[in-house]
């Protein structure tokens, strides 16, 4: 045998196999590699040993499915770590995001149902690597824009963001195409939801134009002339046009004159951590929910009653455990609102590790109902109340509201307040007590000429 | 040509005797079978729970068959004696090494093959509404860890020409786990613009001498349907090339400390 043969087979051999490794390196790096956002730190050894000889997926999947067996317990709090191991693991599981940010931002909930809203800078930054990590399919992209517009509900400039990207995905589904416009309008963007409802309908007529004979083409037109055509006229009523074109003030448009919902609150602290709110509402049809919140006076990432939920892209499995934030709706009935909120069974979700509190009163228009919308327009500008009128908190919007402060004594009922019940007020509070026992539900209309309980 | 066919053939035909070898194929079809139990536990992810396990399974159960196939092949001969006798006809040493080489290739084909068979069908069975396109696709996977695992071999086989088997086995594991951790890793740090050149420099060696196993789980693809994968036959074909040219390397290399070693 010629070992210098040999010798400079075994050189060309080596010397071909770098050169083609060398080559194919971009093409597995586009095609195979999880991205560079999957870390392996939460891996145990034997986890870890598994998923680095190159069987991630397969413990990503036998990880899912214990995940699965938890969901179906109730066992909420073991199935976060498991997602995120799993997300770690293969990035590329869409469902395992989408279910991961679903369940940390909604299934944590105190004992009365409300959730820890706390989670939701976590389960944004899900979503925020989760589409990073899938940035060919709209799927990540519409759940985050979902979060923002559902669960937040108060931010929709950030769900018409996260629908834009979405949008641009090739596999996006036509249907969910439309709710872009609907999170413009909320953002108070009325013309970009005309412009791209308009869009989608010419894109709809060619394609039907194209597929006669295509009955899903045919009421893809249909839905979108019906939901162009309600817009246009819920904006000609509500004045949005006029507004533009500066001549509200001539005409007699739903939202005017503006209606007083007569806002006031009071709060009673009946025990330590239960809270009895109580207070008045003078808008009749059903369909309001007054957002409530107490949480901490002075910590960073607070707003008025609200969060900064975009919190970066760290994915934090625990919530900040100092901070005290619940938020809960007053459903509103025969112009009264009452509920009894109890915080004492959820330690954990509600420390009060701080000495003062504000509870918090808010309503914004622009996560109301069509219908109450109508009176009210997009930027509650048919809307006012003499003390609570408010048009600071959120930009260029009118919101309700009002803010009581209460200390950590008042709130536990401990020393000075062991004895006393404390009770925080409104200007104006009007006793709630014979609404509130009526069985019968009163619907007037909010026109201008039927405003009873005025 | 005639005496390593005739070696390989012989190899087969222990290797398929190997009772040890036979259970681990034995474990890896059972887990094949109860797959779809395990599925169906996760209703949400039915699809890529399924995919996910069973190609998990036979590329975890042919990387140990690989390695305990041909850790054992040389020293047998060699402990047993019987290397004497086909050394002692017409039979260069190199045919040798290369026939039992190709043999342990053909056994571990023959095992992942019934491996691969038992995939499809309960694939098939699980997921009826897949086309035929879903089920090619699957079955691409196994084609290029048949690809992986036969450079796998040929690592074990060049360690089984000096080292004994038990030292074999942690060293081909070892190489393996090296192999599909940090070539990506040797790579990225050999194409580091910012890195001195030293060290990129010893990042490309490293890199052009451990064999990149990573680059055969091709699985991820298959498993999430993810997006359209770009040039993805060159891809195959590169990938390929590249384990004939590291089989070839590793062979020459075994057949040179072979030719020397007493036997």
């Amino acid at each position: 045998m010629n070992r210098s043969l040999m010798l400079a087979g075994l050189a060309v051999c080596i010397a071909g196999g770098a050169i083609v490794n060398r080559m194919n390196y971009p093409l597995w790096q586009e095609n195979f590699s999880p991205r560079k956002d999957s870390d392996l730190r939460g891996l145990s050894g034997d986890q870890l040993l598994i998923a680095l000889a190159g069987f991630r997926e397969m413990v990503a999947g036998i990880l899912w499915v214990r995940a699965d067996t938890f969901f179906d317990e109730g066992n909420y709090d073991a199935i976060l770590p498991i997602i995120r191991l799993v997300t770690m693991l293969d990035p590329k599981q869409i469902d395992v995001y989408a279910t991961g940010m679903w369940h940390i931002a909604y299934n944590f909930t105190d004992e009365q149902s409300r959730s820890d809203r706390r989670y939701i800078p976590s389960a944004l930054a899900l979503g925020a690597e989760g589409s990073k990590n899938n940035d060919y399919t709209y799927e990540l992209f519409f759940e985050t824009g979902w979060l923002w517009y559902h669960k937040i509900d108060d931010d929709y400039s950030n769900a018409a963001k996260w629908w834009e990207e979405a949008n641009k995905r090739k596999d996006m589904q036509t249907a969910r195409k439309n709710i872009l416009a609907m999170a413009y309008l909320r953002d108070g963007n009325m013309s970009g939801a005309i412009e791209h409802y308009e869009e989608l309908w010419n894109t709809a007529r060619d394609n039907f134009a194209k597929n006669p004979n295509d009955f899903q083409a045919r009421q893809n037109v249909d839905t979108l002339e019906v939901n162009l055509d309600n817009l246009l006229v819920r904006l000609a009523q509500r004045g949005n046009f006029a507004i533009e074109n500066g001549t509200y003030d001539q005409y007699d448009y739903d939202t005017r004159p503006p209606y007083d919902v007569g806002f006031t609150a009071q709060v009673t602290v009946e025990d330590s951590k239960i809270l009895r709110v109580e207070g008045t509402w003078n808008v009749q049809p059903v369909g309001t929910r007054v957002r409530i919140v107490l949480r901490d006076k002075d910590k960073p990432n607070l707003r008025p009653a609200a969060l900064k939920w975009d919190q970066g892209t760290s994915v934090d499995l625990e919530p900040e455990k100092d901070m005290t934030f619940m938020q809960d709706g007053l459903f509103v009935k025969n112009q009264a609102f009452f509920r009894r909120i109890d915080m004492a069974r959820d330690p954990t979700m509600y420390p009060f590790n701080s000495d003062n509190y504000v509870i918090e009163f808010y309503y914004n228009p622009r996560s109301a109902p069509p219908h109450i919308q109508d009176r009210f327009g997009f930027n509650g500008e048919g809307m006012t109340d003499k003390n609570y009128l408010n048009t600071e908190v959120r930009d260029g919007q009118r919101v309700i509201y009002a803010q009581l402060e209460i200390s950590r004594d008042e709130l536990l009922r401990q020393g000075e307040w062991a004895t006393r019940t404390p009770v925080k007020r409104t200007i104006g509070f009007i006793p709630t007590g014979a609404r509130n026992t009526e069985e019968v539900i009163n619907v007037p209309g909010l026109r201008n000429d039927v405003q009873e309980g005025q | 040509m005639g005496a390593i066919l005739s070696i390989a053939k012989t190899t087969i035909g222990e290797a398929i005797r190997r009772r040890v070898l036979l259970v681990i194929l034995l474990v890896g079809v059972l887990f094949l079978v109860i797959a779809p139990g395990l599925s169906v536990l996760s209703l949400r992810q039915n699809y890529t729970v399924l995919t996910s396990f069973t190609l998990g399974v036979i590329q975890l159960t042919s990387a140990v068959i690989a390695i305990v196939l041909t850790v054992y092949l040389l020293p047998n001969e060699v402990e047993r004696r019987t290397i004497y006798t086909i050394l002692s006809k017409p039979v260069y040493r190199w045919h040798f090494l290369l026939g039992k080489y190709l043999g342990a290739v053909g056994a571990l084909g023959m095992m992942m093959l019934l491996m691969s068979t038992v995939l499809v069908l309960v694939f098939r069975i699980m997921q009826q509404q897949a086309s035929m396109d879903d089920v090619l696709q699957l079955a691409t996977a196994p084609i290029f860890f048949f690809v992986q695992m036969s450079l796998l071999a040929a690592v074990a086989m060049f360690f089984s020409t000096f080292v004994s088997p038990i030292v074999n086995f942690f060293l081909s594991g070892g190489v393996y786990l090296v192999g599909t951790l940090f070539s990506p890793v040797f790579q990225d740090l050999s194409n580091n613009q910012t890195l001195p050149a030293a060290v990129k420099g010893a990042a490309t060696v490293i890199h052009s001498i451990v064999p990149n196993f990573a680059q055969y789980n091709i699985q991820g693809g298959i498993i999430n349907q993810g997006p359209e994968l770009r040039s993805i036959e060159l891809y195959y074909v590169q990938i390929v090339v590249y384990a004939l040219f590291y089989i070839a390397a590793f062979l020459i290399a075994g057949m040179m400390i072979f030719d020397r070693k007493e036997v």
